[in-house]
C-alpha cells in the first residue's frame, strides 16, 4: 500500500486566468465515439486532474491537445487565441508538453542529449556545445530539485529519473501546460512522492499541469480541480475542496441500469484453482503481482475487477505459464504448476481465452481449422508420426463452427477475415472444446459487438454449470458484476476485496481505485 | 558521478594501470607486437621474445576481461595467442620469403586495399545510423567504379570521373531511398535489388560503350601524393611516402565523419533517427529528410570508394566486370564488426585490407593457403555477430521503416 | 464501450508496424493474387526495353531473339530431336530451370518461416563442392548408391551451412541476413581454395589451370534428352519437380510445416500453442539450405562435373533464386513459373543467343537489370497493401469469400 505524503498546497494562489480551453471536442474512431462534446478549461498555475476509467476518453482528449490527433469537432484556445495543431511539433511550439506513458527517450544517449535534441546549443556555428547543454540541464535539475546526472545514459537511470528527463524536455522548451499521462503507473511509491513535490515546484513557476489518472487518492492529494470523464463524455468538473473519494467514484462509475445475465445460482464444488501468495514481475522488473491469493471452485465464476495496470495481465501470464512467477503457489486440480511450461499447464486442464486474441490467441494467417488445432496438432487424430490430416482438422473445425455459431467463413477461411466477435468465439471454441477444468477468460468481450458479448456471456455461464471453474478478468465493471458469482478486486498487485454477487457498484469502484477500507498513513 | 576520465585525472599512474580499457588496448598492441617481432624489419629469429610478449598480451587480456571489458579482453587474448603462433611461423620460414612478404610496401598496399572499404564502411555507417539498412553498398560501389572510369576517360580528367561516379552513386541511392523510406519496402530486398541493378547496368554499359571490353590505356588516374623528404627514406618512403590522394581522403573522411556524427547537432539528430525515430519526430526533427540525406550520402561515399578502385592506383584506370567482387560486403562487415563507429570501422577496414594484401603476398608460400586468407573478414564478422566477443549493437531502429502517424 | 486499440497500452511503435515479415508477405499474397507478379514482370521488361532502346537497339527484336535463345520457340514446332536448335535451347533452359527451382525453393521456404535466407548461393556452393568430392572420391561404387550418397551428402552440407545461421539467430538473435551473407562469401573463398594450386580438391594432372577432379561416370546423373557429353537434360529435373511437391507437402501436410509457419507468422501465438520457437527457426533454415545444397549437387552431378576457380565468381543461381521466390510469392507453383522465366532469361541471353540486334554480353546484363527491377518492385509491398486496403474497404458489407490459401 503506497504511502502518500501530505501534499502541501502552494502558497501562490491559482489565478483565474485561463491558459487553456477546450470546447465541444468530439473524436470518433471506427465503431466508437472516444470523446463526445467534451469541454475542459485549465487555469494558469493549477494542477487539473483528468479522472476516469479505462475507455473513458482521457488519453484521446490529451492526444488531441498534444497534436497527435485531430478532433472531428470543437476548438482549442490557448491564452484566449484559437489554435489548431497538425503535429506534436506544433503543440510543442505553442507551449504544450506531454509526458507519455511510453517515454520518448533514446536509451543510448545521455540525459543532456535527450533533453536538447532538436534545439541543440551550438558552438562556433557548427559544433554541438555539449558543455552548454550539460550546464543548462544541470541548472534545470538544480532549480527543480531533480536528482539526475546530465551525463548519464538514459538506459542506466531509474524509471523515475527517466520520467524527470521527460519533464525536463518540456521545461527546456518553455511549456505553459504540461500533460502527464498516468505518471505514477510506472513509479514506486517513493518516486511518486518525489514526483508530487516536483509538480509543486512547477506550479509555483506558473506552469499548469494536466494530470491524467484513475487513482482517487493521488488525485485528491494534488489536484486543484478535477474533471471526471465517463464513456467519452464529461461528467463534471469539481474543485478539490468538497470532493470525496465516494463522490468521485460515483461520478466515474455512474448509476446506470445494469444488464444482468439470467443465471441460476451457482453451486460451487471442490477447489480447482488455487493461488497463494503469488509474486510476479513485469518485463521491466517491477513487481506487478505482490502476494495475490485466490481460489476458484468448480461450478462458479470468479471475477477479478480492477483498473488496467494493477497486475491482472501479469497474474494471468503467470497462471498460464507464459511468465515465470517468483514466489507463491499455483495449483490446478491439485497439481502444482508454478514452474510449468505452457504445454504442461494446458495439459493439466487449464484453458485460456487470452486478452489479445490477435497476438496470443490466433495466427491470423492460418485458416480456422489450423487455428483450432493450435494446441492439439501434434496428437492423433490431427496428425500421426508428423503427418497432418487436414481433413480431420477441417471436420473438427466444422463441428466447432456450428456449435459456437462462428460466422464469416468456413474451416478454410483465414482467421484474419473474421470479425472480432467471431474471432473471439473461435478462440473460446477452441479452448472450451478441450474440456478444461479451469477456464481463464481475460477481457473476453473486448472490442466486440453486443450480440457477440451476449453469446459469450451465456456460454460462460453454461460452462460454469458444466462444472468448470471460471476465472474472469475484465476491465468492464458491468461484465464482472453481471457474470460473477464472487468478485475479487485487485489493486496494485494484491487482492484487496472479496464480495458475493450482490454488491454495489460504488463499493467495488472505490476499492478498484484504492479507496474504501484501506488505510492512509 | 565520476567517470573513467576523471578517475584518470586524479591519480594518473595507478588508475591508468588499473583501467581495463588501457590494459585491453595494451594487450592488443602487445599481441600484434609479438608477431611483429618476428618479421622484418626486426626479424627476430628465435622464439623467446615473441613468446614472452605474446604471453604478456594474453595475461593482460585475461585481466581486462575479468574487469568487465570482455570484448577487448578476449580480443587481446586472441591477438596474444595469434602473435605467438605467427611468431612461430615466421621464425620457421625462410628469410627471403619473409622479405618478399613483409616489406614496407605492404603498408602502402594495405592502405590501398583498405580505402574502398573505408569509404564503403563509412557510407554504410551513415545510412544505418539514420536507421536505413543499406546492403546495396556493393552495387553503389560498382556503379562508382564504372562511371568513374568512364568519366575520367571521356571527360579527360580524373576529377570528372570522381564527379560522375559520385553523381551516379547518389542517383542509385536516391532510388533505393525512395523505395525504402517512402514506400517502406523491405530494405534487405531493396538492397539486393540495388546490387543486381548495378551489376546489370554497369555490365551492360561496359559492353555498350567499350566494345572490346577493355578501357583503353592512358585514362587519367587519381594521382598519388608524394611527401617530400619522406620518399627517400628506407621505411617510410615506400610505406606512406607515395600514397594515392584517395587514401589520404579516406583518413580525412574518418576524422570528419567522427566529428560530424558525435560532435555536431546534425550528427545527434541522425543518431536519434536511427535509435528512436518517433522520439526524434516529436521534438521536431524531420526523420524522412534526415534519412534521405544519409542514404544519398552513403551512395556518394560508396561510389567514391568504387571510383578509387578503378581510377586509383589499384585499378590503374581500367574496369573489369563486377570489379568490386564483394568489397561492398566486406565494408558492410567492417561496419558491423566495430559497432557502427567510424574509428572502429576504419580499424576494421585496415585489418581487412591487411588480410587482403597478405593474401596476395602469401602466395609466395602456397597459393591455396593464401586464397583461404581471404575468408578472414567474413569469419571475424560472423564471430562478432555471434556475440562471442560481446554483442554488436546496431542502432535500435535500424531497418524499421518509419511511419508518421 | 472499450477504448479503441489506438489508445490501449500499445506503444505507437507497435501500432505502426505491420507484423512479421512472413505476415506482411502473406498479406501481399492475398492482395492481388497472380496479377501483381505478372504486372511486375511486364513493367520490368518494359523498363529493360527502354534501356535497350535508349542504347540504340530494337527492344522488340532483342526480346524475340532472347525468346528464341531460350528455346521457347520450340512450342511452335515441337520435336524431341536435339539436333534442332530450338529443342536444344529448350533443354538447356530446362537445365537452368532445374537449378533455379531449387534455389528458389530455398528462399521461399525460409520466407514462409519468417526469415530471409539470402545465403542460397553459399549453400548451393557447399552442396556443389561436397557433391564433387563424393563424386570422384568414391569411384567404383554402384552408380545408384554413389549418386544417392553424393546427393545426400550435398543436401546435408547445405542444411548445415544454413543451419549455422539458424543457430546464430535462435541463440543470440543474430540477424540471418548478415550471417548468411558472410557465409556466402566464406563458401566462395573456400571453393577458390579447394581448387587452387595445391588445394585439396585440385586435379594434379592440370597444374596450369587449377581445376577440380571430375565426378566419376558412375556418379553422373543419367541424361534423358540430349547426349551425356553435350550437356543434355538430366533426370535432375524430375528431382527438382519432386522437391516442389516435397516443399508443398512439408509446409502443408506435416506438423513440422505447421510449426514453422506458425512461428513465421506469429511467434507469440506459436509459443502459446506450445511450439518451441528456437528449434523451429533452426529447422526452417536447415531445410531451406538443404534445397539449395540439392541444387548444387544436381548441377555438379548433372552436367558440370568439375569446376575451376573461374567458375565460382560467375555463378549467380543462388541470388537469382531470391528473385524467383519473390516473384513466385513463395509458393510451389509460383517458384516453378519464376524458375522457368529466369531460367529462360539466363540461358536465352547468354549461351543461346544468336542475334544481330543485341550481343550476348549485353543481353546477359539485361537479365540482371530485369532481375533487379523485379526484386525492387516486389519489395515495395506497401503499394500492394494500399490497393488491398482500398479493395477491402469497398467490400465491407459483404462477407469475404473463403479462400483456398491453405492449399497453396
Amino acid at each position: 500500500m503506497p504511502v502518500l505524503r501530505r501534499f502541501r498546497s502552494s502558497i501562490a494562489a491559482v489565478s483565474d486566468d485561463l491558459v487553456l480551453e477546450m470546447r465541444g471536442i468530439r473524436k470518433e474512431f471506427p465503431g466508437v465515439v472516444a470523446n463526445e462534446d467534451v469541454s475542459l478549461d485549465v487555469r494558469r498555475g493549477e494542477v487539473h486532474a483528468l479522472l476516469g476509467e479505462n475507455g473513458a476518453g482521457k488519453s484521446t482528449l490529451m492526444n488531441i491537445l498534444y497534436g497527435l490527433y485531430r478532433p472531428d469537432a470543437g476548438e482549442i484556445r490557448l491564452n484566449g487565441k484559437p489554435v489548431t495543431f497538425s503535429s506534436a511539433r506544433d503543440a510543442m511550439r505553442a507551449g504544450i508538453g506531454m509526458v507519455h506513458q511510453h517515454f520518448m527517450l533514446i536509451p543510448v544517449m545521455t540525459v543532456a542529449e535527450n533533453v536538447v535534441l532538436g534545439s541543440e546549443p551550438v558552438r562556433n556555428g557548427v559544433f554541438l556545445d555539449q558543455r552548454a547543454a550539460m550546464r543548462r540541464v544541470a541548472d534545470m535539475a538544480r532549480t527543480f530539485r531533480f536528482a539526475v546526472d546530465p551525463d548519464a545514459r538514459v538506459e542506466s537511470i531509474s524509471v523515475g529519473q527517466q520520467q524527470r528527463v521527460e519533464i525536463m524536455k518540456a521545461l527546456y522548451r518553455n511549456v505553459d501546460v504540461l500533460i502527464l499521462d498516468e505518471p505514477t503507473a510506472v513509479l514506486t511509491p517513493q518516486e511518486a512522492s518525489d514526483l508530487f513535490e516536483i509538480l509543486g515546484t512547477l506550479r509555483r513557476e506558473g506552469i499548469s499541469i494536466i494530470f491524467i489518472s484513475h487513482k482517487l487518492k493521488e488525485v485528491l492529494e494534488i489536484a486543484d480541480r478535477i474533471t471526471v470523464l465517463r464513456r467519452g463524455k464529461k461528467i463534471e468538473t469539481v474543485p478539490r475542496q468538497g470532493a470525496t473519494e465516494a463522490s468521485l467514484a460515483r461520478a466515474m462509475v455512474g448509476r446506470e441500469v445494469l444488464l444482468r445475465v439470467e443465471k441460476p445460482p451457482a453451486e460451487p464444488g471442490e477447489v480447482l484453482l488455487s493461488v497463494e501468495g503469488l509474486h510476479v514481475r513485469d518485463d521491466r522488473g517491477l513487481e506487478k503481482v505482490r502476494g495475490a491469493s485466490l481460489e476458484v471452485r468448480a461450478g462458479e465464476i470468479v471475477g477479478i475487477a480492477g483498473v488496467d495496470g494493477n497486475g491482472q495481465t501479469e497474474l494471468i501470464e503467470a497462471l498460464t505459464g507464459l511468465r515465470k512467477a517468483e514466489g507463491g503457489r499455483i495449483e490446478v486440480g491439485g497439481r502444482e504448476l508454478r514452474h510449468a511450461s505452457v504445454r504442461h499447464t494446458l495439459d493439466a486442464g487449464l484453458g485460456h481465452i487470452p486478452e489479445d486474441r490477435q497476438r496470443r490467441g490466433l495466427v491470423l494467417e492460418f485458416s480456422i481449422a489450423e487455428n483450432v488445432a493450435l494446441h492439439d496438432y501434434r496428437e492423433a487424430p490431427d496428425s500421426r508420426w508428423g503427418w497432418l490430416f487436414p481433413s480431420r482438422l477441417i471436420e473438427r473445425a466444422r463441428r466447432l463452427i456450428e456449435e459456437f455459431d462462428v460466422r464469416g467463413g468456413g474451416p478454410l477461411t483465414p482467421a484474419g477475415a473474421l470479425s472480432g466477435g467471431n474471432q473471439q468465439k473461435l478462440v473460446a471454441a477452441r479452448e472450451i472444446s478441450r474440456d478444461p477444468k479451469v477456464l481463464i477468460a481475460a477481457q473476453p468481450t473486448r472490442g466486440l459487438d453486443v450480440g457477440a458479448i451476449e453469446y459469450l456471456h451465456r456460454r460462460l455461464v453454461t460452462e460454469r454449470d458444466e462444472g468448470r471453474a471460471i476465472l474472469l478478468v475484465s476491465l468492464e465493471l458491468d461484465e464482472i458484476l453481471s457474470l460473477s458469482d464472487r468478485i475479487l478486486v485487485i489493486y496494485e498487485g494484491e487482492i484487496v476485496g472479496e464480495h458475493g454477487g450482490e454488491v454495489s457498484e460504488e463499493a467495488i469502484g472505490l476499492e478498484m481505485l484504492g479507496g474504501g477500507q484501506r488505510q492512509v498513513a | 558521478m565520476t567517470t573513467a576520465w576523471t578517475n584518470r585525472l586524479e591519480n594518473p599512474v595507478s588508475a591508468r594501470l588499473r583501467d581495463p580499457a588501457f590494459t585491453g588496448y595494451l594487450g592488443l598492441f602487445l599481441g600484434a607486437f609479438a608477431a611483429f617481432l618476428a618479421i622484418p624489419p626486426i626479424e627476430a629469429r628465435t622464439l623467446t621474445w615473441p613468446v614472452v610478449v605474446g604471453i604478456a598480451a594474453t595475461l593482460l587480456g585475461i585481466w581486462t576481461a575479468t574487469r568487465g571489458r570482455r570484448r577487448l579482453g578476449y580480443g587481446a587474448v586472441a591477438t596474444g595467442v595469434l602473435g605467438i603462433g605467427l611468431g612461430i611461423l615466421a621464425t620457421r620460414s625462410g628469410t627471403e620469403n619473409l622479405h618478399a612478404v613483409f616489406d614496407p610496401t605492404l603498408i602502402a598496399q594495405t592502405f590501398g586495399f583498405a580505402t574502398p572499404l573505408v569509404f564503403g564502411a563509412i557510407a554504410g555507417m551513415f545510412s544505418e545510423r539514420s536507421g536505413v539498412v543499406n546492403i546495396g553498398l556493393e552495387g553503389m560501389m560498382l556503379m562508382g567504379a564504372f562511371w568513374g572510369v568512364y568519366g575520367a576517360d571521356k571527360g579527360g580528367n580524373w576529377i570528372v570521373g570522381i564527379l560522375l561516379g559520385a553523381a551516379v552513386g547518389a542517383l542509385l541511392a536516391l532510388v533505393y531511398a525512395y523505395f525504402a523510406i517512402h514506400l517502406r519496402s523491405d530494405q534487405i530486398v531493396g538492397g539486393t535489388a540495388v546490387n543486381f541493378l548495378a551489376l546489370g547496368v554497369t555490365g551492360y554499359f561496359f559492353v555498350q560503350l567499350y566494345h572490346n571490353n577493355y578501357v583503353p590505356n592512358g585514362v587519367s588516374t587519381i594521382p598519388n601524393i608524394r611527401i617530400p623528404g619522406l620518399s627517400g627514406t628506407h621505411f617510410f618512403g615506400p610505406a606512406i611516402g607515395n600514397l594515392n590522394l584517395m587514401i589520404w581522403a579516406g583518413f580525412v573522411l574518418v576524422i570528419v565523419s567522427y566529428v560530424v556524427l558525435f560532435k555536431t547537432p546534425i550528427g545527434l539528430r541522425i543518431r536519434a533517427c536511427g535509435e528512436h525515430p518517433r522520439a526524434a519526430d516529436t521534438v521536431g526533427i524531420n526523420v524522412y529528410a534526415v534519412r534521405y540525406a544519409c542514404v544519398v550520402l552513403s551512395g556518394v561515399l560508396a561510389a567514391l570508394g568504387g571510383v578509387y578502385l578503378s581510377t586509383g592506383n589499384i585499378g590503374g584506370g581500367t574496369f573489369i566486370a563486377n570489379m568490386t567482387n564483394g568489397r561492398g560486403f566486406i565494408a558492410l562487415a567492417a561496419m558491423i564488426f566495430c559497432n557502427w563507429r567510424p574509428a572502429g570501422a576504419f580499424g576494421a577496414a585496415v585489418l581487412f585490407g591487411f588480410s587482403s594484401a597478405l593474401a596476395l603476398r602469401l602466395q609466395v608460400y602456397s597459393a591455396s593457403a593464401a586464397t583461404l586468407f581471404n575468408v578472414l573478414p567474413y569469419v571475424l564478422t560472423l564471430i562478432a555477430v555471434a556475440g562471442v566477443i560481446g554483442r554488436t549493437v546496431a542502432p535500435a531502429a535500424d531497418g524499421k521503416p518509419y511511419a508518421k502517424q | 464501450m472499450t477504448e479503441p486499440r489506438h489508445d490501449a497500452n500499445v506503444s505507437p511503435e507497435q501500432a505502426a508496424q505491420t507484423g512479421t515479415l512472413a505476415a506482411r508477405i502473406s498479406l501481399t499474397h492475398r492482395a492481388g493474387g497472380v496479377a501483381v507478379p505478372v504486372v511486375t514482370v511486364l513493367v520490368a521488361f518494359l523498363m529493360g526495353g527502354v534501356v535497350v532502346l535508349a542504347t540504340g537497339h530494337n527492344p522488340l527484336l532483342a526480346y524475340r531473339d532472347v525468346f528464341n535463345g531460350a528455346g521457347l520457340n520450340w512450342i511452335f514446332h515441337p520435336t524431341t530431336n536435339i539436333a534442332d536448335t530450338a529443342a536444344y535451347h529448350l533443354s538447356q533452359t530446362l537445365l537452368a530451370t532445374t537449378t533455379l527451382i531449387l534455389t528458389g525453393l530455398a528462399v521461399a521456404f525460409a520466407f514462409r518461416c519468417g526469415m530471409f535466407n539470402i545465403g542460397g548461393q553459399g549453400q548451393y556452393f557447399v552442396g556443389f563442392y561436397v557433391a564433387n568430392w563424393v563424386g570422384f572420391a568414391l569411384e567404383g561404387m554402384t552408380p545408384v548408391l554413389h549418386i544417392l550418397l553424393a546427393i545426400g551428402a550435398a543436401v546435408l552440407a547445405g542444411a548445415i551451412w544454413a543451419g549455422i545461421a539458424g543457430v546464430l539467430k535462435a541463440t543470440v538473435g543474430a540477424h540471418e541476413v548478415i550471417s548468411t551473407i558472410m557465409l556466402n562469401w566464406i563458401a566462395i573463398w573456400i571453393g577458390e581454395w579447394l581448387v587452387a594450386d595445391g588445394g585439396p580438391l585440385q586435379d594434379p594432372s592440370q597444374p596450369f589451370n587449377p581445376t577440380s577432379k571430375a565426378v566419376s561416370p558412375g556418379a553422373q546423373l543419367p541424361v534423358f534428352w540430349g547426349s551425356q557429353s553435350l550437356q543434355g537434360l538430366h533426370i535432375g529435373i524430375f528431382i527438382a519437380l519432386a522437391a516442389l511437391v516435397a516443399f508443398w507437402a512439408i509446409l502443408n501436410r506435416t506438423t513440422l510445416g505447421y510449426e514453422v509457419r506458425a512461428v513465421g507468422f506469429n511467434p507469440d501465438a506459436a509459443a502459446y500453442g506450445g511450439i518451441d520457437v528456437r528449434k523451429n527457426i533452426i529447422r526452417a533454415m536447415a531445410i531451406s539450405g538443404a534445397f539449395a545444397g540439392l541444387a548444387g549437387a544436381l548441377d555438379m552431378l548433372g552436367y558440370i562435373y568439375q569446376f575451376s576457380q573461374n567458375d565460382i565468381p560467375v555463378s549467380a543461381v543462388g541470388f537469382l533464386g531470391i528473385a524467383v521466390a519473390l516473384l513466385g510469392r513463395n509458393t510451389a507453383i509460383g517458384t516453378l513459373l519464376g524458375a522457368l522465366l529466369f531460367g529462360g532469361l539466363l540461358f536465352g541471353t547468354t549461351h543461346g543467343l544468336t542475334s544481330n540486334v543485341i550481343s550476348p554480353e549485353l543481353a546477359g546484363n539485361l537479365t540482371y537489370i530485369i532481375q533487379g527491377l523485379v526484386v525492387l518492385f516486389i519489395g515495395a509491398d506497401v503499394l500492394i497493401l494500399y490497393l488491398w486496403n482500398s479493395r477491402r474497404r469497398g467490400r465491407r458489407r459483404r462477407p469475404p469469400a473463403p479462400s483456398a490459401e491453405a492449399a497453396a
